[in-house]
């Protein structure tokens, strides 16, 4: 009896689950399908962008809707080195912009890029901790201190490459052993930049490298920037470029005109970015 | 109740339907193997194709693959040393608050894992409502390889509890009642008996429970972190190697599945053995 009632009831919410789901499906293929009808209400621009862009990207989607009537900016946000990846198996992106020439360059060779890629803008690293700094990290070399807990992103991401670079300077001025004793450090490796920023906003990573522009409002309250010598650093350049497999190609250029534009530059430096020039 | 119910279901059908009905259920069952026998079958062809075998015995791969055993096993042996009671005081006891343990012990099944790494991190992290308490004294589970094995844990003992409560529930009390005026004592009634006669329903539990901690992603990335050796389990490392390196990230992947295949045919040998035995 028991038994009975509780099958039909499961059967019931089944059903309506699948219902709303296939609802949902109908409608969003409606809206595909009035593509053709009336053009100007269903077009789509779909950006595959570096993580670390994602407040000002996301700002410059609105800006570009508003421009743009009619036009629905979709946004992807993962490190470079993934996105390059999802571009090479056939992922439906119409700009690429990443946190680093290599990505791009690679995109280049596979001929996956329409026109010349444009440096858009500039980043630095720095190092973040969380405000208490449970591992008093008071300064760059304070990161090779033993028993510091710190995150980097995954290998091949560009917040991470870049780091590397900079700890193969900083060898030459604090002794041969400085960039592996930094990496011992190491307890986790994070899947792009934000991730990693992400363990040192809760708490539970001691450092992170990241980009200047990571250091955003939202965050401010619980982590502290302790900045890496000038001479060190490296100079992150960000490439955006229109791709070939773009469905919409003159959207396509006119996010990149829209990024490289006083207005973007505007927003980006705004979002702590550095300009190209 | 039973009547009704078989006269419910009795076949008032002509003899033609119901061969387009078997038609239409064969089909289903070809579509069912096709669509699960094709991605397993295109890994080994890109395998093959992309001559990528020597990825499986990178370092990366063997730590992650060595990894994944040491902390399924941890796991698997938490869960049915502790979920084995649990799941027989569910069935077989009466108490306040039942039914909502009932479905306490249902929602990792339904969570989604990234949502329970969350969850953990926030509990078990260094600033996490009892992580914090830890911390005190000098301990920290994120970005260890405990943090695998409770991720693993917490996903996985649902399968096992549930299945052997189910289990249990079966063994019929007429039976266990008999061995105890045969002068057993309650102890030696459940090892004798309840134990042997719910053996299959445990085993079943048991790995369906080690094959959800295997594939354990989400729950583990995020509260344990990612890092070769202690905390990069075979799916975080087909995952960060996705993103460097994709002939690296399938072998991994036909490694992963060799290995479930190899266990999964071991048990269910020892189990029928087993059973075998009993009898």
């Amino acid at each position: 009896m028991n038994l009975r009632v509780h099958l039909r009831f499961l059967t019931a919410l089944m059903s309506a689950i699948v219902l709303v789901g296939f609802t949902g499906c109908g409608q969003s293929s409606n809206n595909s399908g009035s593509d053709g009808a009336d053009k100007k209400q269903g077009r789509t621009l779909t950006i595959f962008a570096a993580s670390s862009l994602i407040d000002a990207f996301g700002e410059l989607g609105k800006t570009f809707e508003k421009q743009n009537e009619g036009v629905e900016v979709k946004q992807s946000f993962e490190s470079s080195s993934t996105l390059l990846i999802q571009i090479q198996q056939g992922a439906p992106a119409d700009v690429f912009a990443s946190a680093a020439q290599e990505e791009m360059d690679t995109a280049m060779k596979d001929g996956l890029v329409a026109g010349k890629p444009e440096v858009f803008v500039k980043n630095r690293e720095i190092i973040m901790v969380p405000n208490d700094n449970p591992a008093n990290i008071e300064s760059f070399q304070d990161v090779a201190n033993p028993g510091v807990r710190l995150v980097l992103a995954q290998r091949d991401v560009p917040a991470a490459d870049y780091a590397l670079q900079i700890l193969d300077k900083a060898n030459a001025r604090y002794g041969d052993n400085f960039e592996k004793q930094v990496l011992s450090n190491v307890v986790s490796r994070e899947s792009d930049v934000r991730a990693s920023v992400n363990r040192v906003v809760v708490g539970d990573a001691d450092a992170t490298f990241g980009y200047a522009s990571d250091y955003t409002i939202d965050i401010r309250d619980r982590v502290m920037v302790v900045p890496i010598p000038p001479d060190l650093n490296i100079i992150a350049t960000y490439p955006v470029a229109a791709l070939k497999g773009a469905k919409d190609p003159e959207l396509a250029k006119k996010w990149v005109e829209l990024v490289t534009s006083k207005d973007g530059q505007h927003v980006l430096q705004k979002w702590n970015f550095e300009p190209a020039a | 109740m039973k009547e009704r119910g078989k006269e419910d279901f009795s076949p008032r059908v002509s003899p033609r339907s119901d061969t387009l009905a078997s038609g239409l259920a064969v089909a289903a069952l070809a579509l069912v193997a096709g669509f699960i026998s094709l991605p397993i079958l295109s890994l080994v062809i890109w395998t093959v194709s992309e001559d990528s075998w020597r990825a499986m015995a990178s370092p990366v791969a063997i730590d992650a693959l060595l990894l994944s055993m040491r902390t399924t096993a941890i796991s698997m042996f938490i869960i049915i040393l502790v979920g084995t009671p649990a799941a027989y005081v569910l069935a077989r006891a009466d108490f306040r608050g039942k039914r909502l343990v009932d479905a306490l012990v249902d929602i990792p099944a339904v969570l989604p894992p990234s949502a329970a790494g969350i969850a953990l991190l926030l509990t078990f992290g260094r600033f996490g409502l009892v992580g914090r308490y830890f911390d005190a004294f000098g301990v920290t589970i994120s970005f260890t390889t405990a943090a695998v094995v409770m991720a693993e844990i917490f996903v996985a003992a649902h399968f096992y509890v549930r299945q052997a409560s189910i289990g249990f529930a079966e063994v019929r009390r007429d039976v266990e009642e008999a061995a105890m005026v045969d002068g057993a004592g309650r102890f030696s009634v459940f090892t004798r008996v309840t134990f042997p006669l719910a053996f299959p329903a445990l085993v079943a539990g048991a790995v369906t429970a080690w094959a959800r901690a295997l594939g354990e992603f989400g729950g583990t990335v995020i509260f344990a972190g990612s890092f070769r050796g202690i905390t990069q389990t075979i799916p975080l490392a087909i995952f960060a190697e996705f993103q460097s390196d994709i002939d690296a990230a399938v072998a991994l992947s036909v490694l992963v599945l060799g290995f479930a295949f190899v266990v999964i045919l071991a048990v269910r040998y020892l189990a029928a053995r087993m059973t075998e035995n009993q009898v």
